[in-house]
Parts: C-alpha cells; sequence; structure tokens
C-alpha cells in the first residue's frame, strides 16, 4: 500500500511542469472561461514559440553549467542585419534567414572561443556580449527600426495546413531535433555528463572544451532563429528588441526543470511547459482583465510558487529514493 | 595566456589614458561643456531628440559628452556623477523615470550644476531643474476626442482598448488619464474599456493585445500610448481582416501619441485617425536655451517648468498641420535626401 502510494506521489512530483500547467489553466479557466479557447492556447503556444527556442539554445549552454547572457543581444545583430539584408539587397526570405544564422552561430562562436579558450567564466564573457552586440547592432541600424517586407512577415501569421501556425510548426521542429540530439547522439549525452561533473567526464575521456563549444554556438544558433520567428510576428526590429529575453529565456528554463548547475534537465516537456507557462500568465492576466499594477505581483507569485514546488519536489524525489535500511531486532 | 592578457590591458589602459588626455586638450578655452546624459535611443522619437539636440549643440560650438545609459538608471546615475567630476558646465537628462530623475538632479544641485530635464519630467518639484515636458493628458485627450468624433458618425456603441505603456513613466500615466478623459465625456458611445499592458515592448504588446482581441473580439477603438506600436497592431488585426482604412466597414478607429514617421504614413494611407504630437524641435529648443541661459548667467540651480503644448493631428487638419508633426519632417527630409 505505502510502496503505491510512493509510486503515485513520484508519478506527480516527476510530471509537476505539466500539473502546475493545467492548475495554471483550470485557475484562469474559472477566473475568465475565455481564456480556455482553443484559439487562446494557441495564441499562447505562438507567442512561446520564439522564446521557446531561445530557451532550447539556453538549455544547452545550462547543461553544461555555464550560463550565456548574450542571446538577447544576439537576436537583436541577427535579426536587423537580415532586416537590412532583405531592405538594402532586395535578398529572399531564405537567405536572410540563412544569414541571420549564420551570425548567430559567429555570435555562440565568439562566447565559446571566450569561455573555452580565454578560460573567462561564462557569466563574464558573455556579459560583454550582450553589452558589445547590441552596440553592433544599433551600429547597423543607427537605433532605427528595420522592417521586414510583408511577404516574410505574413509568415508570422500564417498556418501550415491551415491547422497550425508557422510559429509552432518551427517550434515543434525545434525541439524534437534538440531532444533526439541530447538523448539520442554522443553530444547529447556528453553535454549532460559535463554539467553533471565535469572532472568525471574529463576523466572519462571526453573533451569538455569541445563539448562546451558546441553547446554556445548551438545556443547561438537557436537565439538566432528565435529572432527571426519573433521578427516575422511583429513586423519590425526596434532597437529595444530582445533586450530581457534572456531572464526569460533562463526563467523557462529553470521553470521547466532545469538546473543553473547544470545536467539536470530536459526539453521536453520540461522547457517547452516553462515557455508557455510564462506566456500563458501574461495572456491569462489580460483575459481575465486584472488591474495592470497586480500583474507583476501575480506574475512573480506565480513564478515563485512554481519554482517553490520545483524545488519541494526535488527534496522529496531524493528522500523517496533513499534505500530504506530496517534494522533487524 | 595570462601574459598576453596582461598585456592586453596594459595597452588598452594606456589607450584610454591618452584618449581622455587628447579630449582634455581638445577643448578650446571658454568652450561650454554640456553633458547629454540619456536613458537608450529605442524609439524613432528618442533619436530625433537625441540628434536634435546634439546637432544644435554641436551647431553652437558647446561641446557635448554624450552618455548612453542603455534604460539603467542607476548607471544613468553613475555616468552624471562622473561627468560632474568631469566639472561639465551643465547637464541634459532624459531619465529613466521620474523617482531616479529626481535622485540625479539632488546630485546636480549639490554640485552646483544647471541642470535641464527632456521630456520624462521627475516625480515632483522638491528640487529645482529646468525641466521641458509636453503636456501628455491634453495631447492623448485631444487626439481620442477627435478619435470619438470619428466613432459617433459610425451610429453604434464602441468597445474602447488602450494600450498602456509602462507603468513606472510618468508619461504613460498621463496618456491613460487623457484617454479616459475623453471617454469619459462620452458615456453614451463607449462600453467600458480594456486595458492592456505593454511595458514598451513590442512583443509583449502583440501577445497580449492577441490575447485581448481574442476575449474581445468585438473592440471597434484603440488607442495606442506610443506611436511605435503600430505595426504590433497591423500585426494583430490584419490575419483578423481588420486593417482596413477609414471608410471601410471593418475599419477600427485608430489613434496614439507621439507623432512619428509611421504614424504619418499611416494617417496618410487612412488606417490611423488621429495622433496626439509632441512638439519636439520646440522641446529640443526650448531645454537647450533655458540651460545656455543659465550657464552663462551664472545660476547653478535653475529652476522653470517649460510645457509643451502639443497638438493632435486628425484626419481633418492634416492638410494644415503636417509639416508640424516632427515624424512629417523627418519623414520628408530622408525622401530629400534620398532623392539628392
Amino acid at each position: 500500500m505505502n510502496e503505491r502510494r510512493n509510486k503515485l506521489v513520484s508519478i506527480l512530483l516527476n510530471n509537476m511542469p505539466m500539473l502546475l500547467f493545467v492548475l495554471l489553466l483550470i485557475a484562469f479557466g474559472a477566473i475568465a472561461p475565455e481564456s480556455l479557447q482553443y484559439q487562446n492556447i494557441e495564441n499562447a503556444f505562438k507567442q512561446a514559440s520564439y522564446i521557446g527556442i531561445v530557451a532550447i539554445g539556453m538549455t544547452f549552454v545550462l547543461l553544461t553549467g555555464g550560463i550565456d547572457l548574450s542571446v538577447g543581444s544576439n537576436m537583436y545583430v541577427s535579426a536587423v542585419i537580415a532586416g537590412l539584408a532583405m531592405q538594402r539587397y532586395s535578398v529572399g526570405a531564405g537567405p536572410a534567414l540563412l544569414l541571420c544564422l549564420v551570425v548567430g552561430a559567429v555570435f555562440g562562436t565568439i562566447n565559446a572561443i571566450a569561455v573555452t579558450k580565454l578560460r573567462i567564466l561564462p557569466f563574464v564573457a558573455t556579459l560583454a556580449m550582450m553589452v558589445s552586440g547590441r552596440g553592433v547592432g544599433l551600429m547597423f541600424s543607427k537605433s532605427r527600426a528595420v522592417a521586414f517586407p510583408d511577404p516574410v512577415t505574413g509568415l508570422g501569421s500564417a498556418e501550415l495546413f491551415s491547422l497550425l501556425p508557422y510559429p509552432i510548426v518551427i517550434f515543434a521542429l525545434v525541439v524534437g531535433g534538440a531532444a533526439l540530439l541530447l538523448h539520442r547522439t554522443q553530444l547529447g549525452r556528453q553535454i549532460y555528463a559535463l554539467g553533471y561533473d565535469k572532472e568525471v567526464a574529463r576523466k572519462a575521456g571526453i573533451n569538455a572544451d569541445r563539448v562546451q563549444a558546441a553547446a554556445y554556438i548551438l545556443c547561438g544558433l537557436f537565439a538566432a532563429l528565435g529572432g527571426f520567428v519573433s521578427v516575422v510576428q511583429l513586423g519590425n526590429v526596434n532597437a529595444g528588441f530582445g533586450k530581457g529575453d534572456e531572464f526569460d529565456a533562463i526563467a523557462a528554463a529553470v521553470l521547466g526543470g532545469v538546473s543553473l548547475f547544470g545536467g539536470v534537465g530536459r526539453v521536453f516537456p520540461g522547457v517547452v511547459l516553462g515557455a508557455v507557462f510564462i506566456q500563458a500568465i501574461s495572456i491569462g492576466l489580460v483575459s481575465a482583465q486584472v488591474d495592470l499594477y497586480l500583474h507583476p505581483l501575480i506574475t512573480a507569485a506565480v513564478i515563485f510558487s512554481a519554482v517553490l514546488a520545483d524545488s519541494l519536489r526535488n527534496t522529496y524525489l531524493k528522500k523517496l529514493s533513499r534505500r530504506n535500511i530496517r534494522l533487524e531486532v | 595566456m595570462r601574459k598576453a592578457r596582461t598585456g592586453f590591458l596594459t595597452v588598452a589602459l594606456a589607450l584610454t589614458l591618452l584618449i581622455g588626455g587628447c579630449n582634455r586638450q581638445d577643448e578650446e578655452p571658454g568652450q561650454i561643456t554640456i553633458c547629454f546624459a540619456f536613458q537608450d535611443l529605442e524609439t524613432e522619437y528618442w533619436v530625433a531628440a537625441h540628434k536634435a539636440i546634439t546637432e544644435t549643440l554641436r551647431a553652437r560650438n558647446i561641446k557635448v559628452l554624450e552618455r548612453n545609459a542603455h534604460q539603467d538608471a542607476n548607471r544613468q546615475f553613475e555616468q552624471i556623477r562622473d561627468a560632474i567630476a568631469q566639472d561639465v558646465d551643465g547637464i541634459i537628462m532624459i531619465p529613466q523615470d521620474g523617482e531616479s530623475a529626481l535622485t540625479i538632479i539632488g546630485e546636480a544641485n549639490q554640485a552646483g550644476i544647471p541642470i535641464g530635464v527632456f521630456n520624462r519630467p521627475p516625480a515632483d518639484k522638491s528640487k529645482p531643474a529646468l525641466v521641458v515636458v509636453a503636456d501628455n493628458e491634453k495631447i492623448a485627450e485631444e487626439a481620442v476626442a477627435y478619435m470619438a468624433k470619428a466613432a459617433s458618425e459610425l451610429n453604434r456603441k464602441m468597445t474602447p482598448l488602450i494600450l498602456v505603456g509602462d507603468l513606472g513613466d510618468q508619461n504613460s500615466i498621463e496618456r491613460r488619464d487623457g484617454f479616459y478623459r475623453a471617454v469619459n465625456a462620452h458615456p453614451e458611445l463607449f462600453k467600458k474599456p480594456i486595458e492592456v499592458p505593454t511595458k514598451w515592448d513590442a512583443a509583449t504588446t502583440l501577445a497580449n493585445l492577441e490575447a485581448a482581441l481574442q476575449v474581445t473580439p468585438e473592440v471597434d477603438f484603440i488607442f495606442t500610448s506610443s506611436d511605435f506600436l503600430y505595426p504590433q497592431i497591423k500585426a494583430v488585426l490584419e490575419p483578423l481582416g481588420r486593417w482596413k482604412p477609414k471608410g471601410d466597414p471593418d475599419h477600427v478607429v485608430l489613434g496614439g501619441v507621439d507623432g512619428d514617421s509611421t504614424a504619418y504614413r499611416l494617417m496618410k494611407e487612412g488606417y490611423v485617425d488621429a495622433t496626439g504630437v509632441q512638439d519636439l524641435f520646440f522641446e529640443a529648443n526650448a531645454i537647450m536655451d533655458a540651460l545656455v541661459e543659465a550657464i552663462k548667467s551664472g545660476q547653478r540651480t535653475p529652476e522653470k517648468w517649460i510645457q509643451d503644448p502639443g497638438f493632435a493631428l486628425t484626419q481633418e487638419n492634416m492638410p494644415q498641420r503636417a509639416m508640424d508633426m516632427w515624424g512629417c519632417r523627418i519623414l520628408h527630409e530622408e525622401q530629400s535626401n534620398e532623392a539628392r
């Protein structure tokens, strides 16, 4: 009986992100039933898609025990360069996306070199890239908004087979690709191993620098893709674009169960739900027409409760998995 | 590796000192030095204000120390303390918010350096400063009053929505007050307004506006607290088939505040009904004139509040007043530069 109860508790706790998400939906559904309409839930996923993509990139870095504060600036620079290429040189959407990804990868490579070769702390190296990257972007844009052409921004609201908006499709592809990479490839396993215990991973023959560099480059690539997905929805890139998104991406990953100390966390369902969770709070508050001054308080309270529940979960799960040694008298 | 890093830092330090020394030598004797500290260059309004202020000051042979705080009030405070330590003659500031403005004014007052605040007023008048600010409430009210007039011709009860700016920004609160004043003057015309937070952020605006229109699809009257959010309004309305110009039965009565070039273009195309215009050039000249006069007359803590009355550009008065709108003038300047 006790064992069955423990098993049930363990299943519930292991699916805490999903449980919290359902609880949030029920709470907002009770306050504003309209927020549970299919279209609203689809909107939550669509609006969360870009931050979700960035959060997945961030997950690679967090899993190695690092951090990347430059993703917001990366989004801005890569989107500005792609936008200007389309505006001034009539580059098509495909090559512009490619250019955007190349810029993102370059950004990630610089971070990787700073962390793995120059041995600068990830926090400091990426903070410097955050500041200098924004400066480079502003230099290109002259602080002006860079508009994407209508056929490109049309993709933001277009749907695949009149069923799913493209941002969600891209998000789903990224989630699938990242999950495969992390759980079915050597690199993925090495990323987990490195984050779990760097020294042990090294002794096991893992090239730590190479794995860490790969994580930063992937993070840069996903940040640029996330930026592009966001701009096709927004219509233009203004000077504030991407600012603060690094914290949303970290929050989404942590809410989804990714440890800031590395080695623990899953892209699906964890990070996906983390990203949608943050968006759903905002949409729920707007749908319920809650007083604007209460928005930050409620958002902070919900996020705090989610992280607290996650922390309690970890403690309880550790307790459950401990071996019971009974003394025979 | 350590040697290379030490070498790099030494060279960087030497270059910084060298450049700093050159700057001091560049200063002509008797030349006025003004620190221009701005919070960021996020929107077209701030870019245009920055251009107007720096170019005019340099044209008057005034040395300008530019400092960008990148939306960090603490950084701006440190930048201004640094400028005070460099013994500047005056300070022009675009603060991050009203509270931090007050702290910085106090610091300048203590050092006896005259300070001017551009467009974003301090939280209260407890510390002396030169302040130029648009009458945001009146400008917003005028724009919404015209929108209400346009709406009354549709002979139906309207569902208004306001995109509220950052709640820590006094300008945003005043624009919201102006909106409510105009809407509350016509209880027979409007249902209860829907408030949508934007935090002055495009992505937040898009997500929240989309959610609000999903729950209340009958919204047919939208007021944005800043013109820079029009692309996001278009991104939400267009897929719903409601991004239509004036005269179309699906037209959403639309208006805002600022007066940028996007608003002007959209007014010309008939999508926007009215926009409250801040007179950017008046504000820039007023703050510069007041500060230079204070410096020349030796005033250390001058105090004056200058109000930019602004105006509402509407579909009705556009032929006469378009060129008073800074966004329109900038657009014309750019077009003539391109033609050249």
